[in-house]
């Protein structure tokens, strides 16, 4: 029914506005908490009115922490590229083994095929920890730890599945006919992946990826076990703003507005592929 | 109490009014207790829209509609008397199909003992009776709509509403159910309303067709008078099978006789009196017409007649579909009997007259069909 | 041009057995329908034949050359899908030009193919048209001229009329022979429609669970099929069937409708007491006057036109319908009671154990006194 009175209307609105407060309400929180010293944030009771200062940005760029007891030296910039490269590469490494695969597992039933994507997805499910204990053994005796290598390598526990099961059902979205179309034509299988599949499943690949790239970007446990400071990503670096005289909440706050700004222009740069329908009306239902 | 439904300068608007998609343009009718009353259109005409502001799901924007001299608009769907088989079935998941179909007697608080005879009734009728004890998700789609079927005409009520409701039907039972559903209408004296893309089956079921395009009411009339008398060139070309030909041509009256002009060195002559006095005058006057006919009323002849020549000949088994070349176009011919011709086969066909449709080219409406001008 | 040899072949999917041993040649062109209600293999044999799906056993061949174990890509043949299956990330043009993109013709010779099948299918103003953009008669002739672009030697219609409107597909019902004719191409052809069927076909194959059950011209299958299903799925509105039982008399086998007798030629093979159906089509009914002898007595339920014909649903006095249909505009009864007649020599008897066709299609009516 569509006999909606003005009451319904206003309810509705007001409904969807809490919700909208509920929700942005901490972010809002943080990017006002980024502008002040940590004196106004730790003010009884906290008040929206303060002077907003640049120190905070200032000092994470130049990479002095300034506290109530000493300056001290911290690293964020440096932390924030590792962060960028970390990502990049687990998810390129990601894509580039993960598409193939997914194509395969979606296009070839074959046996244990089942099982075998299974296997892979279920490295999600075990507990970091248990798989870093040993892993830092081994990585200590082959000389993986604290490399870029080894840590692209690890990533890809988080990033692998998660491409392989996305895009595999884009790929299985695909009407197999689209593809025969073109065999029939007269292409090889592979000018047909490249051709077709991979075009057609652009929107999902782009959306793994992303995803992808946010997972390994909020990864913690990973890097601060197998890193040492100078490959630590941002995740293991705002640990330094924990000091001994006390937490730098503005400075969290600034670097968290930081280090959530590309993962953020990314997602939303990114959106209009998320929504672009898959088949664009070429098959008819 | 003769109007079992009334429609009254009814609007649809999406969105708001004014700027929105305006769905139904100001259609109004009458429908009598005891018709069965097809709305035909092609997809988005608005004939859907119109069932669902009967039904009660969509709100009417402007006019009014009264079920049973009641005007109803504005209540619920439940509280209309109205009983509906959806285009989807939407049969309940859980319930086999024979507590789908009681489902709708729940309210009316029967006897189970009447309950059961009636569903046995309508099982038999749909072909259902083997697949009673079933679940809606085990049966195939035309079985799904036949439950749906039976669901809706089981039920007592002011107006049935059938939403596209064979669609799906197995095409070795169209025939007999279009009969038995008809059969089963009539002698109950029941109001039904079906929506269909589909003319044959309006063809079939309705003793009036309400043809529908653009949210406009086209012509409301009997199978018989959309099919003799369209009213302007989309009815005429949209509703019979197979379409109607139609050709442009440009009329002279000269030297006694009547000329139309179908370009490519093509031109019909008809005396004078070929027309009436009426039409003559009215399709001479404007120069140039559309002229419509209709495939069976084209005849093949021995001698006299326009030549044209066969493209192909397609037997079906009980007509046969014949397409020539006539004109820089293609004139297609359907007889009921085997014909015996070929591709290539030089053939005269006969364009009478009393079979023409005459079409205003501009505006698309009827000027004449035969020899009678359309006021 | 080259004829297609299928031997054998046999598909399985699991424990489901889709195709049965089935061997089927079809000439250089011809066009061959396969027909037949959804499920029964069409389409599998189609793929089999364009080399997307493998038989498990059998032999493909196209012009004496053995396929079985070619790819795709390399067996020649042009295919139009039900769904169109257009690629939808490219224009119409693209999508025309793949099957001479893949042959590495130069641009002009490419451009020059496009746009002659364009136009002969009328869709040269929507060439740079993506897909999403077309109507679904404009997605139709695309996928139609991506077939047809390559001049292939065998062409696959996958129930390329499915997905458009009734009177669309009345046109290029219409339109189809004269174009393929021109191809020159051996067409097979999947439909559901016995219409489509009939009208292209030069040779009907009737299939059914994975089995050809007629293999025929349009004209065999539908005055002789083979059995009661086949017949069932031929012809609008469907066949009149009748079960009767077979009776001798003195002018030999006799059954009975509504005690009314119909006598039964002397070559049909069948014992006294047969369990048979009795098929009659709608168009072989007449209405005629109650005095007749061979009138049988119905009462009339419903008139429900069709396609420029009448059709009558009747009861007999034993409660069985009848389907009677005639030409739009003829005269004839359309409610109470009325007599009809069913033409002798168009009637069809079938064993009803079997469904199989006894005999020849030759029965006549007698007057009741003669049969007893």
């Amino acid at each position: 029914m569509e006999h909606t009175s003005t009451l319904e209307k206003v309810l509705r609105a007001s409904a969807l506005t809490a919700v909208v407060i509920f929700f942005m309400f901490p972010i809002f929180w943080i990017i006002l908490m980024s502008f002040q010293t940590n004196e106004t944030i730790l003010r009884v009771p906290p008040s929206m009115i303060f002077e907003p200062t640049l120190s905070n940005y200032r000092g994470i760029i130049t990479g002095q922490l300034e506290t109530n007891a000493a300056t001290l030296e911290i690293n964020f910039m440096r932390n924030l590229w590792n962060s960028v490269f970390l990502s990049v590469s687990s998810v390129a490494v990601a894509l580039a083994l993960g598409v193939p695969a997914a194509y395969a597992f979606a296009r070839h039933k074959f046996r244990g095929s089942e099982d075998i994507a299974f296997t892979l997805l279920s490295f999600r499910f075990a507990p970091p920890l248990l798989v870093l204990l040993p892993l830092t053994l081994y990585f200590q005796q082959i000389g993986l730890a604290d490399t870029y290598f080894g840590l692209v390598w690890v990533y890809q526990l988080i990033c692998l599945p998660l491409i392989l099961w996305i895009v595999r059902g884009y790929f299985e979205d695909i009407s197999p006919d689209i593809e025969y179309a073109y065999r029939i034509a007269g292409h090889s299988w592979f000018a047909t992946f490249r051709k077709i599949a991979l075009p057609l499943a652009g929107p999902g690949i782009a959306a793994a990826g992303l995803l992808a790239f946010i997972f390994a970007w909020n990864n913690f446990i990973f890097a601060l076990v197998l890193a040492s400071a100078d490959k630590q990503p941002v995740t293991v670096g705002a640990l330094a703003f924990i000091t001994a005289s006390g937490i730098q909440y503005g400075q969290i706050a600034a670097g968290i507005v930081l280090s959530v700004a590309p993962t953020l222009a990314l997602a939303l740069y990114a959106q209009r592929y998320l929504v672009e329908g898959l088949s664009l009306g070429a098959v008819k239902g | 109490m003769d109007t079992a439904l009334s429609l009254k300068n009814v609007d649809k608007f999406y969105g708001p009014i004014g700027h929105g998609v305006h769905a139904v343009r100001n259609v109004s009718m009458d429908v009598k207790k005891g018709e069965i009353v097809a709305l035909l259109g092609s997809s988005g005409c608005g004939k859907t829209s119109t069932l669902r502001m009967i039904a009660g799901f969509e709100e009417v924007s402007a006019g009014s509609i009264s079920i049973a001299e009641q005007e109803i608009h504005r209540r619920p769907p439940a509280k209309r008397n109205v009983a509906m088989a959806f285009e989807g079935y939407s049969l309940y998941p859980p319930l086999t199909v024979r507590e789908n179909i009681a489902f709708a007697l729940k309210s009316a608080k029967l006897e189970p003992s009447v309950v059961a005879a009636k569903v046995t009734e309508i099982a038999r009728m749909l072909e259902i009776e083997d697949i009673l004890d079933r679940y809606p998700s085990s049966i195939s789609g035309g079985q799904q709509q036949r439950t749906s079927l039976g669901r809706a005409l089981i039920r007592d009520a002011a107006l049935h509403l059938l939403d596209e409701p064979m669609g799906q039907l197995e095409p070795q039972l169209r025939a007999l159910l279009r009969g038995r559903i008809k059969h089963f209408i009539k002698e109950r004296g029941l109001t039904a309303i079906l929506v269909t893309h589909d003319q044959t089956e309006a063809n079939a079921l309705s003793d009036r067709i309400a043809v529908m395009e653009d949210g406009i009411l086209q012509q409301f009339d009997t199978p018989e008078i959309i099919k003799d008398r369209p009213e302007n060139l989309f009815t005429g070309t949209f509703v019979g099978e197979p379409p109607m030909n139609v050709f442009n041509a440009s009329v002279r009256d000269q030297d006694g006789r009547v000329h139309l002009d179908f370009g490519s060195g093509l031109s019909l002559d008809y005396p004078h009196d070929a027309f009436s006095g009426s039409v003559r005058d009215s399709i001479v006057d404007r120069g140039n017409i559309v002229v419509g006919i209709r495939p069976y009323a084209v005849h093949r002849t021995k001698d006299q007649g326009v030549d044209a020549k066969v493209i192909v000949n397609q037997w079906l088994g009980d007509q046969s579909h014949i397409a020539a070349e006539f004109a820089g176009a293609t004139l297609v011919l359907v007889e009921h009997d085997r014909a015996d011709v070929r591709p290539g086969d030089a053939i005269k066909v006969d364009l009478n007259p009393e079979n023409l449709h005459i079409f205003d080219p501009d505006s698309g409406d009827a000027i004449a069909h035969g020899a009678e001008l359309v006021s | 041009m080259a004829s297609v040899e299928l031997q054998n072949i046999t598909k399985r999917y699991k424990d489901l057995t889709v195709l049965d041993r089935i061997s089927l040649t079809v000439a250089e062109g011809e066009t061959l329908v396969l027909f037949g209600p959804s499920g029964a293999g069409k389409t599998v044999l189609l793929r089999l034949i364009c080399g997307v799906v493998e038989p498990e056993d059998g032999r493909v061949l196209i012009g004496d050359e053995d396929m079985t174990d070619v790819e795709a890509e390399d067996r020649g043949v042009g295919m139009a899908f039900q769904n169109f299956a257009l690629f939808p990330h490219m224009s119409a043009f693209d999508n025309i030009a793949s099957p001479l993109e893949a042959r590495k013709q130069t641009r002009g010779a490419l451009k020059d193919g496009v746009e002659a099948v364009a136009k002969l299918l009328r869709i040269d103003h929507v060439l740079s048209h993506a897909p999403r953009e077309l109507s679904n008669g404009q997605k139709q002739r695309t996928a139609l001229a991506r077939a047809l672009v390559g001049s292939p030697p065998i062409l696959l219609l996958d129930d390329p009329l499915r997905n458009v409107d009734a009177k669309l597909r009345f046109e290029m019902r219409l339109e189809l022979p004269r174009l393929l004719a021109d191809r020159n191409a051996t067409v097979i052809y999947v439909t559901q429609d016995y219409k489509e069927a009939m009208a292209l076909g030069d040779r009907i194959a009737v299939m059914s669970a994975g089995q050809i059950e007629q293999l025929g011209t349009p004209a065999e299958i539908y005055l002789k099929p083979a059995n009661i299903e086949i017949a069932r799925l031929f012809g609008d509105p469907t066949i009149n069937l009748l079960d009767v039982t077979v009776r001798t008399g003195v002018h030999g086998f006799f059954a009975e409708i509504s005690g009314v007798p119909l006598n039964l030629p002397g070559d049909v093979k069948v014992r006294d007491g047969q369990a048979c159906v009795l098929g009659f089509r709608p168009e072989t009914v007449s209405f005629v006057e109650a005095g007749d002898g061979h009138a049988i007595p119905v009462e009339i339920e419903a008139e429900t036109p069709l396609n420029e014909k009448t059709v009558t649903l009747a009861t007999t006095a034993n409660g069985r319908e009848i389907l009677i249909s005639r030409p739009a505009g003829t005269p004839g009864p359309s409610s109470g009671t009325a007599h009809i007649a069913i033409a002798p020599d168009k009637a069809l008897l079938f064993d009803r154990e079997s469904g199989e066709r006894v005999g020849a299609s030759l029965l006549s009516t007698v007057a009741e006194g003669e049969a007893a």
